[in-house]
């Protein structure tokens, strides 16, 4: 398998060593180095990419609030030297945490936890529902009756048709590939809406059945392309 | 410091974790001196971001600046000022004034100045052996 990644990192000895590691594997092609977050971004905006290698601090922008600017997901491993991000990390549903600098071994450790959720996501989101655990149970819940999932923090919520909210221990991020790319869409950081129940736009908020949903500026684009606007 | 020695080996400095560079980069010397050509330029602005926090008293940027140069201690195998650097990251989590960390500041300043020093060592005794090796 080849993927695609680029590096965000602004420190030289760390990114040449990251690109050697990425090399030596014959498992990801290096398609760009940046030294800071608003020249990967102006890359991201045209350009997708499978990972990316991401430091966190770095002159400006730091590293999360470039994964809050881009229109898609894709695999992040954080490369940073301070362990303290790792609540961050978890939000953020990062795949791998290497604390620099971090051993080839290390290295071919954190490729390998890319790999399966890939598996699981196209398994995953061709089906008409889901199980959800909570209270202490697993509760199907097919995609027609979701309304939406918002983030609580460590916790989502399901709602649905019924008026029910579901909540369980999980991540929007998590989500947005487990759920079929089918019915629903990220639209927020801390939303994602099933398409088929949106009733109506308006500027930046959504609404579904009386709910108000926020629409982020790095999403917009995305509702717009799924919506059927003739 | 652990120091490993194999046959044709070179031989780092004591204040190298060799065992801990080998790990790294196993015995691909030219590799090593590679990464010690980049540490060494980007060093300077490095220190001068280090010093510029402290000289304007700004305790947030002093960490930054040397939470940034923590790493490229590890990459070269000085593992020691590494941790040094961490120790002095979290002495500036409990200070509310620059003053507070005179002490502490220059140790550290010193130890990075001598770090450059050996490193540049290295570099020159690494190319020599990389050049009589090839």
């Amino acid at each position: 398998m080849s993927l695609s990644c680029i590096i965000v990192e602004d420190l030289q000895v760390a990114a040449n060593y990251l690109k050697n590691c990425c090399e030596k594997s014959g498992q990801v092609e290096v398609r760009g180095h940046f030294s800071n977050v608003t020249d990967a971004l102006s890359f991201l905006n045209s350009n997708t990419v499978d990972l990316i290698f991401l430091d966190v601090e770095m002159p400006g922008a730091n590293g999360f609030e470039l994964l809050d600017q881009i229109a898609f997901s894709p695999k992040v491993i954080l490369t940073t030297a301070k362990s303290e991000y790792a609540y961050n990390a978890f939000q953020y549903n990062v795949s791998d945490y290497l604390m620099k600098p971090f051993t080839y071994q290390r290295f071919l450790e954190a490729l390998q936890k890319i790999q399966p959720s890939k598996e699981t996501i196209s398994t995953n989101s061709a089906s008409d529902h889901i199980y959800i655990k909570t209270d202490g149970k697993l509760i199907r819940l097919n995609n027609d009756s979701i309304l939406y999932i918002e983030s609580m923090g460590d916790y989502v919520k399901f709602v649905t048709l019924d008026g029910k909210k579901h909540i369980t221990h999980n991540t929007i991020k998590n989500l947005e590939e487990k759920v079929s790319k089918h019915h629903f869409l990220k639209v927020h950081r801390s939303y994602i809406v099933n398409l088929h129940k949106i009733d109506d736009m308006r500027e930046n908020l959504l609404f579904i059945k009386g709910n108000e949903i926020p629409v982020s500026k790095a999403n917009k684009a995305d509702v717009f392309r799924r919506l059927n606007i003739v | 410091m652990n120091n490993l020695k194999t046959s044709n080996s070179f031989v780092f400095n004591s204040e190298f974790d060799t065992n801990y560079l080998f790990s790294l980069y196993g015995d691909d010397y030219h590799y090593v001196q590679e990464i010690l050509d980049t540490v060494l330029n980007d060093f300077q602005s490095l220190t001068d971001n280090i010093e510029y926090s402290y000289s304007s008293g700004n305790i947030t940027a002093l960490k930054s600046a040397v939470h940034k140069i923590k790493p490229v201690f590890g990459f070269v195998g000085l593992t020691a000022v590494q941790q040094q650097c961490q120790q002095f990251e979290s002495i500036c989590g409990t200070v509310s004034s620059p003053d507070q960390l005179a002490g502490e500041f220059e140790t550290l300043k010193n130890k990075i100045f001598h770090s450059r020093q050996i490193i540049e060592e290295e570099k020159k005794k690494l190319e020599l052996f990389n050049r009589n090796c090839s």
